[in-house]
Parts: C-alpha cells; structure tokens; sequence
C-alpha cells in the first residue's frame, strides 16, 4: 500500500514565533524527498508536524485519504528514525522492534518471527539478544530502522538519521536506507542539513529557509539550474553577480556589473535574459584569463585544486572565485579577467 | 609495593571508623540476642510470643508499606509533572519540593498536631462548613500517623525521581508512541520501567525511613499506635530492658533487609537494566 503525503498551507508556531509559514508539499506515492537546510530553517519542524509531536496553527495534512491535521500521535501509522536512534534501553534489540507489533496486538509468537525476519534484513540477527547499550552506533541506527520498517508503516521518516555515523558507515546506511526504502516503495520524508546525503538518496529534495521551501525539484535540477539566489548559494554557486542588460543584439546580450564591467552571454544558451538579472557561477564558471574582455580583476590568493588553480579574484564590484588552467599558474597581484563559462552558469531573478 | 598498598592505606581510616562505630556495636547488639541465659532463641520467642509486640511489628511494617506506596504514587505524579515543566520552573518545584525538609522532622510533625487535634484546624473547619455535628479522632490514628510520614517522605521521592524522569529521552516516548503506544502504554512500557531505578532508590529510602521513624508516631500515634522505633526506645530508655531492645533492632535489621531485596526483586523483573 503507497499512498501520498499531502501538506497544505500548513503554518506552525513556537509560543509567539512562526517557525513555518504556509508551507506545503507533496510526496507522491512511494518516492523520497528531502528537506535540505541548515538548523532552524524549519525541516525538523515539519516533520514534528507529520509524526503529530507538533500542531499547526494552520493549514492541513493528509496521508493518502487520511486527515492527520490533528489526530494523535500513536494513531498515524508512520515509521520514525530519530538522529539519536531512540531505542528503548530496557528492551533487548528484539523486543525493540517487536515494539510496535505488540501496539498492534499481535501474539508473542508472531512478534518474534517477524522482528527477526525484519532482523535478517538488517544483518542483526546475531544481535536479537543484547541490549542496546552493547550496540555500536551503526548497529543501534539499523535496529532503528528495522523497528520503523516493521510495523510496514504507509508513511517512513528520517530525522537526520546518519549525523552521530562516521563518514563511511553513512555512505553504506544511506545506500542501505534507499535500498529498504525502494524494495517496500514506502512514501518517505527524510530530513538532513548534509547535502550530499540529500542529492545521493532523494527523489526530490526541498531546500528550506526561514520556515520555507526555496525550492523543491530533482538532485540534478537543483544543482544545474538553482531557482533563486539561496539555492544557488546553497549548491555551491560560490558567484553572484548584478548584472543589467545594457545592449541586445540578436541572442548575443551585452550585460554590465554595477561596476561597469561587461560580459557577452548568448540567449541561445540562457533562454530569455531579463533585463536585470544575476549572473550566478561556481568558481569552474568563471575562467581567469589574461585576455581584455570579461571583468577585469586583480588576482588575490591561488589555492591548488588538483584539476586547476583557484584565484581569489578581486573587482570592484566585488570579490570572486575563479579558475585558471594549471598550465599557467598566476601570482597575487596580477591583473586579469575573469569570463564566464556558459554551461557552467545560471542566469537568475534579480534579487532586487 | 608501595602501589599495592595504596588503595588499602586510603580506605583505611573510613574503614576503622565503619568497623569500630558501626560494625562493632551493631555485631555485640546481635551476640547479646543470641546470648541470653534461657536459651539462644529466647529473647525472639519472647518477643513473638507476645501478642502487643507482634501487633507493634505489624503495625509498623504495615504503616510503613502504606507510607511508601503513597509517597511512591504522589512523589511519581508530581516529579512527572516538574520533569515536563521548562527549566526555569523546574527548579521553583524542586525548591519548593524540598522546602520542608529544611525544617526538623519534629517541626514537621507538631504542625499535624495543630491540623489534626480536636480543637484543630481540620475540625473546626469541617464544624463551620457544617460537614461534621462534633469533632473528628484523628490524632493517634494510624491515618495520622501515615498522613504524616507520607508528608515527610515524598519531597525525598520527588528529588529521586525528578532526576531519573528527566532522564528519559524525549525522543524515546516520541518514539513509542510513534510505533502506536497509546499514552497509558508509553506510560506502562517505558516510562515506568525507565523510572524503575528511582523508584527503587526513593522506596527503599521511604520505607527505611518510615520503619525506623520515632518521632512522628511518638508525637502523632502517642501509646495506641506505637511502632517499632518508639517501642524500642522503650525498652531500652523506660524499662532498661536492653536484651529485648536489641532483639527489636535485630528484627528490623531483618525486615529492612528483606523488603528492601524484594523490591529491587521486583524493579529488575520490570527493567533488566535497573540495579
């Protein structure tokens, strides 16, 4: 059974604070979506909201046909995994995940089979006896997991759950999730302020700020054609430049920074330039050359990529990041230009 | 060689102190019993042949088996209610809590005797409300006794388990009830079983407390409701029968002992991990 999750409109308050504001999403049947973003952009929230720990002021929830909006927590049926696991310390690691079984009234035979078929899918059998204090951190998150998966729940969620892992059990718990998840098809929300974990295991991501969704598309969207400056930013658009469009010939535009610098971009390439815009470029983006078009630069600190050389590059409408080809590497100081690269950026709204 | 001896030379002192003012006075208290010219079970015979002496045992266990249970019941309650509330009104209860005990206990029990006497403040307010024609027995009662123990002891049960309560992680009650634990069951299956070791640590503290009490049933239970303590007192202090005062120190040590283990018995069948 996959069905949807359906937030709408829904705002949520703290006391006096509005931690979101008409927020709403939806989770089609059986995918995963993100919420990506830093603490306080109000993931956490939202998913507080889902599980029924939190009530909004506003605004609505469903899942599948079901209105969640205000139906007790223990009534909704949805699979949680917490950042801190949330084991139950005076249960053995069977009879954590037998929790849920037995809220549902199953016999004491029909608890233990499933648990430990669940067990086995994790790789936990040999542990079905101890207690969670004998368990390793990547042990007690998959016991976590089997305890959510069990009760084969219509709604997963995951509340940062690889943040207290070392950098290689993330990598393998996070494949090991997406796994689980794709073979039940369960409909799941998964929170995480780690963006490569986001991109790597979601369907869909949301970046959120200040309690809203910036912007809500696939991996590969969000990463090539950011909607805005905050997303931009967010995936490592390290370039924002204010340009305005001060001549148009054909597709090839003529764009100059507030400090008079100009560039040539081909609509071609970027569609419809409006006439004020920013230029937003990740430090591949932006070549540093010798040449006299593009704007001009004098060159700060070179740092080694490996693949090229980073500049700092100074202008005077402000401080860039560019690369330079490693064949010629530039000393501090040097004036330069600094070109765009067309597929390497992205032309969005003004912020103004 | 010196490393060795080290840990022994600095529990020494303690452990002098522990042997010659405890160990050693307690071990003759409990030779003497066994010691007696009529035979080595004597004194205990005597004591469980007599019919007031048995109903003083009773009496004291059954007091002190009530005390606990109530204290347990109002200082779990109110020790889950401070445990929720925000930090800072969390230490205005804890204070609060345990205010009284900055008072002697002896303080504490005279206050009863204003609440409870005949000319108290309890009659005379059922008289005026007209919910009583005379006034009410409640000194010398068994209730007044317990009533007034149970006041004593649950500010210990609340600092016990205000502690151990708001040491259960949020996140593992949100857990449960996210896997479908209605709030009774998150109650009952985790909560409870979490507290165990801070129930277990304020029960005995209660019960050890109640069943060597003096003060309080001296004052509030007066001669119909002696307890062991006020009957040991006694025997040894009144009737300078020291033999029989160390027979009912002899017992008590047994019956503390005895409860206390059936608790804690019973606090690991409810949580493995509890002590």
């Amino acid at each position: 059974m996959t069905v949807s999750l359906t937030l709408d409109n829904v705002t949520a308050h703290y006391g006096s604070t509005q931690v979101l504001q008409d927020l709403s999403l939806a989770i089609a049947a059986g995918e995963l979506v993100s919420l990506l973003g830093a603490s306080g952009c109000g993931k956490t929230t939202t998913l507080r909201l889902v599980a029924g720990f939190l009530e909004p002021t506003s605004g609505s929830i469903r899942l599948g046909d079901r209105d969640l909006t205000r139906m007790p927590a223990h009534q909704r049926d949805i699979g949680l995994v917490f950042q801190n696991y949330a084991l139950f310390p005076h249960l053995s690691v069977r009879d954590n995940v037998a929790f849920g079984l037995k809220q549902r009234g199953l016999g004491s035979v029909e608890r233990k089979a499933k648990a430990d078929t669940m067990l086995e899918r994790v790789g936990l059998s040999a542990f079905a006896e101890r207690m969670p204090a004998a368990l390793s951190g990547g042990q007690k998150q998959r016991v976590a997991l089997a305890r959510a998966l069990v009760i084969e729940p219509p709604l997963l969620m995951f509340d940062e759950p690889l943040s207290n892992l070392d950098a290689k059990l993330r990598v393998d718990m996070r494949v090991e999730i997406r796994r689980l998840q794709r073979a039940n098809g369960t409909t799941s929300l998964y929170v995480t302020h780690d963006q490569e974990e986001a991109f790597s295991i979601s369907d869909r991501v949301a970046i959120m700020n200040a309690g809203r969704i910036m912007q809500l598309d696939r991996p590969e969207v969000l990463y090539q054609r950011p909607a805005n400056s905050f997303v931009a930013r967010f995936v490592g658009f390290e370039n924002l430049i204010d340009m305005t469009v001060t001549e148009r010939n054909g597709a090839s535009v003529k764009a100059t920074t507030p400090a008079g610098a100009s560039v040539f971009l081909s609509q071609d390439v970027f569609g419809a330039i409006p006439d004020r815009f920013v230029l937003a470029a990740r430090p591949d983006g932006l070549a540093v050359t010798r040449s006299e078009d593009g704007i001009p630069v004098t060159l700060g600190i070179r740092t080694y990529l490996g693949r090229a050389y980073q500049y700092q590059c100074m202008a005077q409408s402000g401080t860039y990041l560019g690369n330079g080809p490693l064949t010629e590497p530039l000393e501090p100081g040097t004036a330069a230009s600094l070109v765009p690269v067309p597929e390497q950026c992205c032309i969005l709204p003004s912020d103004a | 060689m010196m490393k060795r001896l080290t840990p022994w030379i600095l529990v020494g002192p303690a452990s002098l102190l522990v042997l010659a003012f405890l160990i050693l006075p307690v071990g003759a208290t409990l030779v003497e019993t066994f010691a007696d010219p009529k035979g080595w079970l004597a004194p205990y015979a005597a004591f469980f042949n007599s019919g007031f002496r048995r109903t003083v045992l009773y009496r004291t266990i059954e007091v002190s088996l009530i005390t606990t249970i109530l204290s347990v019941i109002l200082g779990f309650i109110a020790a889950y209610v401070v445990a929720q509330m925000p930090a800072r009104w969390k230490s205005i209860m804890i204070i609060a809590a345990v205010f009284p005990l900055l008072t002697g206990v002896v303080v504490r029990s005279f206050a009863w005797l204003i609440l409870l006497g005949k000319n108290g403040i309890l009659n005379n307010l059922l008289l005026s409300l007209g919910a009583i024609s005379e006034p009410l027995t409640m000194l010398y009662t068994k209730g007044a006794v317990i009533a007034a123990m149970v006041y004593l002891f649950v500010p210990l049960m609340i600092l016990t388990l205000a502690g151990v309560l708001e040491g259960i992680p949020k996140d593992v009650t949100e857990a449960a009830s996210s896997l479908g634990a209605p709030p009774f069951a998150v109650f009952r299956q985790v909560i409870l079983p979490l507290a165990m070791p801070g129930l277990i640590v304020g029960a005995v503290l209660v019960f050890t407390g109640s069943f060597t009490s003096y003060a309080t049933p001296q004052l509030l239970g007066g001669e119909s409701q002696m307890m062991m303590g006020t009957f040991l007192y006694q025997r040894a202090m009144v009737t300078f029968d020291w033999t029989g005062a160390s027979t009912v120190a002899a017992i008590m040590v047994v019956v503390t002992i005895t409860i206390v283990v059936l608790m804690t018995r019973l606090a690991r069948r409810m949580n493995p991990m509890a002590a």
